[in-house]
């Protein structure tokens, strides 16, 4: 891989050389995008049609290209940690899964340009996987959006909007390089001339790794490699039909560590490539059809000392899905999109006997009007049917009432579902040193019945009638009020109250024994549990160059079953694991692990010498979680272990040289905070510094 | 000179046993705590798990030897009772008693009654205690493999005899650690409180 790095840096160089003649009288054309974003934010991803972000009737933002340079940030999670309401969560490995509403990582959906991403690992998304070089945008909508996009916009979704060709050369050089080794080097060239567009973007990020504790033989996160490539073309046929062709893809390589005489490589290769016809005869229709198709590859190995293989596994995953939308503007306030696709999913993996087909046609269609003038309602729903689970019916409801100059107010209620996933299903593991086993529901009973005339179990404790029958989807009904205020042009507040009601959620439960003593574990619905609080922003320009945002979350995430059980009296706890145990009161339940009742971030951006410096300053903090019941009564309450809360500073200066060079400095994490124990994504103080070169001035 | 001793004493004790319950006057109930009480196991982690069970009586308060004067056993995580019939893993004792168990939820102070519906026996099927992590007693961690007592399990037991006792287990690691190691702690040695009550019928403790 080493090597390829090499030729594309050498090949990219030359190129530069050479587009710099050839292109050097358009460049003067280029485009200032980030004023024409300030005045006017369009969010894409909400209805699925160009909006205006301050008149819709949904809890969304948009971090602009701007605000995503300005932080310094390289990767997905580093930007949307900062965003309130939304934190990241370690998984294995280093990655880092998203928190929303105060619902996981699996219940929010991955969106680039409008379409699912897909490879998680036991429901996690990684958002380290996502390298911010040429996004234009990241919007972030809150609330049950399976309206439009089906399973896994349950809490809400993140649509990753890349570059588009715009007018006039460009091509770019970032590198930045910081603590732990850590280099990300990227090179994006874009054009549009006449009717052919096309983007570059080419990324090599890499780290060393760190180790919080040095104690043990492993590293906290293991050094990694990784690749990113995404290119694009546009063609404009005589103003109303538009191609374009998209194409991203991903390599990471990490070291995979499981001992000292336990070693491997763990690799990730992810293609997604997205082909789009728009056609669009006159003003009021716009016709798209897309298709869409992405694979995901995760393979790991181990060996011992010797070189021989211990281990290996594989996870190959794969999505296709052609989807015609239409978009018809009845007038100038009121629009419809309607939508027909079909989404085939695969699945290949170690631990499966078999390899799943989801078949899936869907339909949606939503309604955005103005019944009177400062009413904005919007009214849609989709319909996904299922070759492998009950069909889910996702409506919703927004709507928006401006009740004057200054105050606005926004309902939304929708359904949200998330589809059992081929894990759920079908997985088929046998644990090879301790010996229990984790059996997919639509596999279990077969496997179960082997089991059985094998003489592997010695008791089953659910009949296996009752582990027919269907599955059914995780769903919720998620509910958003919400308030604008805007006091002048230099302040305003924006407050959201949420509430996020979910029912059959996924379980593991024992449903027989082993005659090894161990038991066999499958899927069930089983636990209803809500998220509710408030979120309040507020934005404060005192001048010119001064901007002051800060957020604050409140949280409630609590099952409700446990709520009945500390009701109740069920619950029990031991002061210190050897004393006597005494009964729980209600007010004693914390609620669900990983849930702080209190976020709070505050971003800063101060502008000198006529904007040739920029300074931001970013603190973002979350109060105490619970991570494990050390207690074991199997509920988190307050006589269990907490992660104190922490706040985390980061200080970020960039400095414009001249037209073509910029330089950065920053320092993240600044009072070097550290959890090893508990937090093994904070890494401590991280220095960084970065160029960015811009060829075309 | 002995045997006639002896024999003189036992003739008190039936006399005495066979008098009215109203004149008799009631033993104390006996309240203790036992430290250590080790059981061991051989096999396990895949493999079928073998050896004897520490067997535990209840009237004296101490392990048991004997083949019929025994309430209930331990074999590493496992709790059989003198009552019901064999489980078929390797070296269980035969049950030759009246025993059986059952789980109740709360505490030493708060399960103060028997309820003598709710006993079961050990049977092919299923121990009286339930095996595995959150079934039964204890709550085992995937991740640290420290097993817990699970809090506010209470083991309501039917002795050999037909007599009752309740026990909270404290610790499953030697002297009890207050954080214990599972891969440094020494394991299956047992840390109870337990309440026996002597009299015969007699259905609260």
């Amino acid at each position: 891989m080493n090597n390829l790095f090499l030729i594309i840096v050498s090949s990219i160089i030359f190129f530069l050389l050479f587009l710099n003649h050839s292109y050097a009288q358009v460049s003067n054309l280029e485009v200032d995008s980030t004023n024409v974003q300030t005045l006017k934010e369009v969010i894409i991803s909400a209805t699925r049609v160009e909006r205006q972000l301050s008149s819709l009737p949904l809890p969304a933002t948009i971090i602009s290209k701007k605000a995503i340079s300005r932080s310094n940030s390289n990767t997905l999670n580093q930007i949307l940690q900062s965003q309130t309401g939304l934190t990241t969560v370690p998984d294995f490995g280093g990655g880092e899964g998203l928190q929303m509403q105060g619902l996981d990582s699996q219940y929010t959906l991955i969106l680039l340009n409008g379409s699912p991403l897909i490879g998680r690992s036991a429901g996690t998304f990684n958002l380290k996987r996502i390298n911010l070089g040429n996004i234009r945008q990241i919007e972030i909508v809150k609330g049950a959006s399976s309206s439009l996009y089906g399973s896994e916009a349950l809490a809400g979704i993140i649509n990753i909007v890349t570059e588009k060709p715009t007018v006039g050369l460009s091509n770019y050089i970032n590198y930045s390089l910081s603590t732990h080794n850590s280099n990300d080097f990227s090179y994006s060239m874009n054009n549009l001339l006449n009717n052919t567009g096309f983007d570059f973007f080419f990324n090599r990020n890499s780290s060393d790794g760190y180790d919080l504790n040095e104690n043990d033989e492993l590293m906290t996160v293991d050094p990694f490699v990784n690749y990113t490539i995404n290119g694009s073309l546009t063609y404009d046929l005589k103003d109303k039909t538009k191609f374009s062709l998209s194409t991203r893809y991903y390599n990471n390589v990490q070291d995979n560590v499981a001992s000292s005489s336990l070693k491997g490589l763990s690799e990730i290769d992810e293609w997604n490539t997205n082909f789009k016809i728009n056609y669009s005869p006159n003003s009021k229709w716009d016709s798209f059809l897309e298709l869409y198709l992405t694979n995901y590859l995760a393979k790991e190995n181990l060996n011992n000392l010797d070189g021989s293989l211990y281990d290996e596994s594989f996870y190959d995953h794969s999505l296709f899905k052609p989807e015609l939308r239409n978009i018809y503007r009845i007038s100038n306030n009121k629009i419809i999109v309607g939508g027909i696709g079909l989404s085939i999913e695969k699945l290949n993996r170690t631990y499966f006997e078999v390899k799943p087909i989801f078949k899936s046609p869907y339909i949606y269609i939503q309604y955005d009007y103005y019944p009177i003038e400062d009413l904005n309602l919007i009214i849609g729903s989709r319909f996904d049917s299922h070759n492998k689970y009950k069909s889910q019916f996702s409506p919703k409801l927004a709507l928006r009432y401006k009740i004057n100059e200054k105050i606005s107010t926004k309902f939304s209620l929708g359904y949200g579902y998330k589809a059992p996933d081929f894990r759920q299903l079908y997985f088929d593991f046998t644990n090879s040193l301790v010996g229990y086993s984790v059996l997919g529901y639509n596999v279990a009973v077969e496997s179960i019945s082997l089991m059985q005339s094998q003489g592997k179990i010695s008791n089953i404790i659910y009949s296996l009638d009752d582990l027919k029958g269907e599955l059914k989807a995780e769903n919720s009904i998620s509910f958003n009020l919400g308030f604008n205020y805007i006091l002048n042009s230099e302040i305003s507040f924006d407050l959201n109250i949420f509430r996020n009601t979910i029912k059959d959620l996924i379980d593991t439960r024992v449903i027989a024994n082993k005659t090894n003593g161990q038991n066999v574990f499958s899927y069930y619905n089983v636990n209803n549990v809500f998220t509710q609080g408030l979120e309040f922003n507020s934005k404060w320009n005192p001048s010119n160059s001064l901007t002051i945002n800060s957020g604050f979350q409140l949280l409630y995430a609590k099952d409700s079953d446990a709520i009945k059980s500390f009701n109740n009296g069920e619950v029990y706890a031991r002061k210190n694991p050897n004393s006597p145990a005494f009964q729980l009161k209600k007010k004693d339940y914390f609620g669900l692990y990983n849930r702080s009742r209190t976020m709070i971030n505050i971003n800063i951006n101060y502008d000198l010498f006529q904007k040739n410096i920029e300074l931001n300053l970013k603190g973002k903090y979350r109060s105490k979680y619970g991570i494990i019941d050390s207690n074991y009564n199997n509920f988190l309450d307050s006589y269990d272990e907490f992660v104190n809360g922490y706040a985390l500073i980061d200080f970020t200066l960039n400095k414009k040289i001249n037209k073509k060079y910029n330089v950065g400095f920053g320092i993240d994490n600044v009072f070097d905070f550290k959890d090893y124990q508990n937090i093994t994504n904070i890494s401590g103080r991280i220095f960084y510094a970065k160029l960015n070169l811009n060829f075309n001035q | 000179m002995k045997t006639l001793k002896l024999l003189f004493l036992s003739f008190l004790i039936i006399s005495l046993s066979s008098c009215s319950d109203d004149d008799e006057p009631l033993l104390d109930v006996v309240s203790n705590k036992v430290i250590n009480f080790h059981a061991p196991q051989a096999g396990g982690m895949g493999q079928p798990i073998t050896g004897e069970f520490a067997k535990f009586s209840f009237a004296t308060g101490v392990q048991s030897s004997s083949s019929t004067e025994w309430d209930i056993g331990f074999r590493g995580t496992t709790i059989i009772v003198n009552g019901g019939t064999a489980t078929g893993t390797a070296d269980e004792p035969t049950r030759n008693g009246q025993g059986g168990a059952y789980v109740a939820s709360g505490t030493m102070a708060s399960v103060l009654d028997v309820d003598t519906t709710k006993f079961k026996q050990d049977a092919s099927s299923a121990l009286a205690i339930t095996t595995g992590s959150g079934n039964g007693w204890y709550t085992y961690n995937g991740q640290s493999h420290v097993i817990s007592p699970t809090p506010g399990k209470i083991l309501v037991f039917k002795t050999h005899d037909g007599l009752y006792a309740k026990i909270e287990i404290l610790s499953y690691y030697k002297d009890s650690p207050a954080s214990p190691n599972a891969f440094t702690d020494p394991s299956r040695y047992y840390t109870f409180n337990y309440i026996y009550q002597p009299n015969k019928g007699q259905t609260s403790f």
